[in-house]
């Protein structure tokens, strides 16, 4: 008897399973770190398991799925954070929640003050001003952080820093240079704000990238792992990833740990390769991939953001009349790049931001399917926050998935009413219901660290659509708690080709489970976001969320 | 100081194929940033030394990929000290955005501002839904325009074309091309300024951007100064020179490109005075040095 595999039954409140043949159960069975048999109590004597009840009182849902996640979010971590909103380091400590630009700069002084090497730039990151009145930042404010050491501000858009006089000097910004993306105040002088890739780029060159763009390593993925599985994450992509050999080996040592809390899906950077070596590389990761290390996604990133005005719109264009984005790859480029990818039977995830881009993408698959009739391809475009109708009509037609920005209307929502998107196409800014009532299959992301990964904060902004000011945007796009739940667990894996291994709580699939203080499908839907996660289960093994 | 061209122009428009042409039959040591290192196609016995992303020639040019950082690019170009430096934008960016950038980089002078153009297939570019906005951008700040493909194109076609370039950027020259051979000194705005590789490559220049020098030997006060470059008119396409700035008694280097500009620290040894170029309509010189000259320190 002693070598038949162990069975454990966990005993729960409730148990939501999305398996349409037993929505809820109370027990499910796991051997192998597999799902052996949900139902109710009778399990344990069935099966011959041992109960275990430290879950008793509590709901268990699918593990969540983070389907367009970083995992730089790990990374962040080693530079202060100096954002509005708090968040959670891998520590578990709270950080940033700054209201003021004073704030921020108090805080900095003392990070600045525990600072040994006076040669070693300070980096913070997550800055948020759009939540603040009154003045911008200035390179004033910096300067009282310090005037001999280098000091750089991102914003949490990601298009733009603030940076101190020694940067710009370092920079070879002079005062009175008058370059676009170089801010200047009125009177000319440059305020040390500096908007966009071109000029960013050289300030990250002075500081020697101040650190915001290291190499992924093993402490940085698993300081990832601790921050998703805190929020009950148990699958998270790490969507765009050059897919080196060393980044596979750090990837590989870090998910081969046996207390490494999440199952990880690298997205492969499209454009570190050529055409040919990229198909290539694809084709050899696929043979490596593990049971916690899932390799087949192909990135293509076809524009920009639209906050930072760099995606690329359909008429009337950007409502503050800004010029329109410049496309990341040319459209005749992108058909060959989709075409040659699908045709070799390979699993796409395009970033398209603005509707135009959106539009592109999906003509550019329509295109290669009928080149190469592939099924089951589901090819998905990633964050797609402007598509209509007319466009997920099409996407459906061609058998996509689509994976909507849904934190975007509370962080970035007020933005898009008042400058990009006017008042009349938010109501559609990722749009959830129609992507559904079109028959795509959807998923619903953060892109932490972008915005922090948390599924259930990103369920309540798809059933709420409240923005930071508390308004309703798009009351007609919101989504049930349940078509949520699905959009966070089933659904995103349905776009990464796992969801017959995960996802939902049925016989042989992984046994993968967010513990959950409360129901989200029966709790007031504006406390989606605010029910504790207990635990996590990935594999039947249990991790403690705090 | 070494010469910076930066060469635009949409997909097809024959960019590579110029900085193939200029890489295997060099007059000069040719450093080339390009975006697609894989599209270089000089003869293999050409190829001295290539490691990863640079290449070196037995000629003496140098070809690096552009990656994601010009500035870091144009760093390791220079180490290999080349006689000017050629920058391919990529077929979808704004080639204007990345040649300000250069304004910045110490060492560097900017040249013009060179777009290459498809001609046959330009009118559809431009009226096309999705790229007509990208190739008329990359257009509108083009100093010199080079109508390539001329061959394939009706004269007709060339007639139409010149007449949209004329409306976009009435300030560029144009200049047409076939398999987009040019006269290397179409890459300078300053082809007398040095030896001609030979007479027929001096005589076949077929631009001229009227030039002038103003005296710069006072110092500008910095408000009044910027209001004088706020306003130059269009018609001004450089301004380059040493000049001071403020009190500050150090000298600076300002190089002005199409309403932006840059100081960055003087390099020893030019003497003060600033170069201005422009096209045909460039203000007298009288009256561009009254302007510069009511703009000097009290
Ligand atoms: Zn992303």
């Amino acid at each position: 008897m002693s070598d038949k595999p162990q069975v454990t039954v966990f005993a729960a409140r409730r148990i939501v399973t999305l398996d349409p043949s037993l929505p809820i159960a109370t027990h499910v069975a796991v051997r192998d770190g597999r799902v052996l048999a949900t139902g109710g109590a009778e399990l344990v004597a069935q099966f011959g398991g041992r109960l275990d009840d430290r879950f008793a009182g509590k709901v268990l849902v699918p593990g969540f799925v983070e389907g367009h996640g970083h995992a730089t979010d790990g990374l962040m971590w080693r530079a202060p954070y100096v954002g509005f909103f708090p968040r959670t380091a891998p520590n578990g400590q709270p950080a940033g929640g700054f209201k003021s630009i004073a704030e921020v700069v108090a805080h900095l002084r003392q990070v600045e003050i525990s600072m040994t090497d006076p040669d070693q730039p300070l980096v913070a990151w997550g800055f948020d001003p759009i939540y603040f009145d009154g003045p911008r930042m200035t390179v004033a404010d910096l300067d009282q952080i310090s005037a001999t050491r280098m000091v750089v501000v991102a914003h949490v858009s990601g298009h733009i820093l603030n940076v101190n006089t020694k940067v710009l000097d370092k920079a070879g910004f002079s005062p009175d240079s008058n370059l676009d993306g170089l801010v200047r105040d009125g009177h000319g002088r440059l305020t040390g704000e500096l908007q966009g890739p071109a000029v960013m780029g050289r300030a990250n060159r002075a500081t020697g990238d101040g650190g915001l763009l290291r190499a992924l390593d093993v402490p940085g993925l698993r300081d990832y792992g601790r921050i998703a599985q805190r929020v009950g994450v148990t699958t998270s992509t790490d969507l765009a990833n050059a897919l080196t050999p060393d980044n596979v080996a750090a990837l590989r040592a870090a998910t081969n740990e046996a207390d490494f809390p999440i199952r990880l899906v690298p997205a492969m950077r499209a454009r570190e390769y050529s055409l040919d070596d990229g198909l290539a590389r694809i084709a050899e990761l696929k043979t490596m991939s593990t049971d916690k290390l899932r390799f087949g996604l192909v990135k293509l990133v076809v524009d920009g953001s639209i906050q930072g005005f760099t995606a690329r719109l359909r008429w009337p264009g950007y409502h503050n009349g800004a010029p329109n984005g410049l496309w990341y790859v040319a459209p005749g480029e992108l058909e060959g790049i989709v075409t040659a990818y699908h045709g070799a039977g390979h699993h796409l995830h395009i970033h398209t931001n603005g509707d135009e881009a959106s539009e592109l993408a999906t003509e550019m698959v329509g295109r290669a399917i009928a080149a190469h009739p592939r099924r089951d391809h589901r090819h998905t475009l990633q964050h797609c926050q402007m598509a209509d109708s007319g466009i997920f009509r099409r996407m459906q037609t061609f058998g996509m998935c689509v994976n909507l920005f849904a934190n975007h209307i509370f962080y970035w929502g007020e933005q898009h009413a008042a400058l990009t998107m006017g008042p009349s196409r938010v109501r559609h800014l990722d749009a959830c219901a129609t992507a559904l009532a079109c028959g795509v299959p959807l998923a619903i992301h953060s892109d932490t660290p972008v915005t922090p990964v948390d599924p259930r904060f990103t369920m309540w902004c798809a059933v709420n659509r409240l923005s930071s000011a508390g308004r309703v945007l798009g009351e007609h796009e919101r989504i049930t708690p349940l078509q949520a739940l699905h959009a966070v667990t089933l659904g995103a894996a349905y776009t990464l080709k796992l969801d017959h291994l995960l996802g939902s709580i049925e016989v042989g699939k992984f046994a993968d489970f967010a513990v959950l203080e409360d129901d989200p499908l029966t709790v007031d839907p504006v406390t989606i976001k605010d029910i504790p996660v207990v635990a996590t289960v990935m594999g039947g093994q249990v991790f403690t969320a705090s | 100081m070494i010469p910076l061209t930066v060469i635009g122009g949409f997909l097809g428009a024959g960019k590579t194929t110029l900085v193939n042409h200029l890489l295997s039959s060099a007059h000069k040591r040719w450093g080339v940033l390009v975006n697609d290192f894989g599209a270089i196609n000089v003869d293999a016995a050409l190829i001295a030394a290539q490691d990863g992303q640079t290449m070196a020639l037995t000629n003496g040019c140098v070809c690096c990929s552009l990656g994601d950082d010009l500035g870091d690019a144009l760093a390791t170009i220079a180490m290999r000290q080349p006689e000017h430096v050629i920058v391919e934008a990529s077929g979808v960016s704004d080639p204007w955005k990345i040649a300000q950038l250069a304004l910045i980089e110490p060492g560097f002078l900017l040249e013009p501002l060179v777009v290459l153009v498809d001609t046959p297939a330009l009118l559809a570019q431009l009226g096309d839904r999705w790229v007509g906005d990208t190739v008329a951008r990359q257009l509108a700040f083009a100093e010199i325009i080079v109508l390539n493909k001329c061959d394939q194109a009706s004269a007709a076609t060339r007639a139409a074309v010149r007449a949209r370039m004329q409306d976009l950027r009435p300030e560029a020259v144009l200049l047409e091309a076939t398999g987009a051979v040019l006269a290397e000194a179409t890459l300078s705005f300053t082809p007398a300024s040095r030896p001609a590789v030979s007479r027929f490559y001096a005589e076949a220049v077929g631009h001229h951007f009227p030039t002038y020098a103003l005296p710069a030997e006072i110092a500008f006060d910095r408000d009044r100064l910027r209001a004088v470059l706020g306003d130059l008119p269009r018609s001004v396409l450089r301004i380059k020179g040493v000049c001071q700035l403020g009190a500050d008694a150090k000298p600076v280097l300002l190089q002005y490109a199409a309403e932006r500009w840059a100081f960055t620290p003087a390099p020893a040894g030019l003497p003060s005075g600033l170069v201005v170029i422009g096209t045909p309509e460039l203000p007298p010189q009288s009256e561009l040095a009254d302007q510069f000259a009511a703009a000097a320190l009290d």
